[in-house]
């Protein structure tokens, strides 16, 4: 891959830069927009054209687009070493939060106290935050087009008659073959 | 189910769903707590909880579910699954240089992605109904929603608000 062409950077800055993308709130978009004032604003190793072009062919992979990323500059950078670089700095704060968290957790959850609070707290407040998800993850597809019938067929096919969800994400994937792969709603 | 077992399936929902944190809730229900009832929808919605409260990515929780089934062991190896498949962006790129943009690929992604976008309000439905059994965790919802939704407020925030809230109204005995 062309890696000398537009800038180098080095083994430790590549960790240093997915820690720094990992650390972000906000998902992907807030991975991205670390990675774009890192690599390209700042040290300017990476054009905004091919940036957006990897996020565009991060987008088909099916990971994360952000872990795919991270493969794509891991290996730019420093091969594949610079993979496994870049993916370890990149979970690494959501893992070891995550299973701290967890782990309590387990020690918590057989106390009664902890057993009656969470159904009136945390539990509402996570179901607000799928809501939120979903609304955000649905923006696109919210308006009269082909894209609200299949998400309508799939969220009937679910919740009505309790079809496979895989089953169904895969029929969502041939049904937008042959309905999107003309029109403007493939992007 | 098995280590093995475990990340075959976590490897599979990330896929199927293209590395979406939400969108792999509905396939780890249906499988881990409806089918098998290795996990409760407690536990499950925890999990889901940390991903949102935890910077990174969103479908890192799934190293939540690693840790309750198998322990840190079981933490680092769903890690590992969900991150696998990012290495077919190597041959992708390969590939791109050689074929250019296909069609079909952006339209099955685009009909996929619409799809799981059905089965999150499906999931959300389902688990809706579970979680909203009294009044006061109905409030504490509709309030967490207008926080997230509304306000924009940060996640940490909506969580101490709503926590703060459930809990005065359990103190006072309400729920």
């Amino acid at each position: 891959v062309t890696a000398e062409r537009e800038g180098q950077v080095s083994r430790r800055a590549l960790f240093g830069i997915f820690l720094k993308a990992g650390l972000a709130f906000g998902g992907g978009l807030g991975i991205l927009a670390v990675l774009e004032q890192e690599l390209v604003t700042s040290r300017q190793a990476v054009s905004r054209e091919e940036f957006l072009r990897l996020y565009g062919l991060g987008r088909v992979v099916p990971s994360g687009t952000m872990t795919a990323l991270a493969v794509a500059y891991g290996y730019r950078f420093a091969g594949l070493l610079g993979t496994v670089i870049a993916l370890a700095a990149l979970v690494l704060p959501a893992l070891v939060l995550t299973v701290a968290l967890t782990a309590a957790y387990g020690l918590l959850h057989r106390q009664r106290w902890l057993l009656e609070l969470l159904p009136v707290t945390i539990l509402p407040a996570a179901l607000a935050f799928i809501v939120v998800a979903g609304v955000r993850l649905g923006r696109g597809v919210f308006r009269p087009s082909l894209e609200l019938l299949v998400a309508a067929a799939a969220f009937a096919g679910a919740a009505l008659l309790g079809v496979n969800p895989v089953v169904l994400l895969l029929a969502g994937g041939v049904a937008g073959t042959l309905l999107f792969a003309r029109g403007d709603g493939a992007r | 189910v098995s280590l093995l077992g475990l990340c075959a399936l976590v490897f599979t929902y990330n896929v199927a769903t293209f590395g979406n944190g939400p969108g792999m809730v509905p396939l780890l229900q249906e499988e881990l707590v409806d089918r098998r009832g290795v996990l409760t929808a407690d536990q499950l919605l925890y999990a889901f909880t940390i991903a949102r409260v935890t910077p990174g990515q969103a479908n890192t929780y799934v190293a939540a579910v690693g840790y309750l089934l198998h322990g840190l062991v079981g933490a680092l190896a769903c890690t590992a699954a969900i991150l696998l498949p990012g290495y077919l962006m190597l041959p992708l790129l390969w590939g791109y240089r050689r074929l250019g943009a296909v069609r079909l690929v952006p339209a099955f992604t685009r009909g996929l992605t619409v799809a799981s976008v059905g089965l999150i309000f499906a999931a959300t439905l389902d688990i809706g109904r579970r979680t909203l059994t009294g009044w006061v965790s109905v409030v504490v919802f509709a309030a967490a929603l207008a926080m997230a939704q509304l306000l924009n407020w940060n996640p940490l925030v909506v969580l101490a608000v709503s926590a703060a809230v459930g809990t005065a109204a359990w103190l006072l005995g309400w729920t």
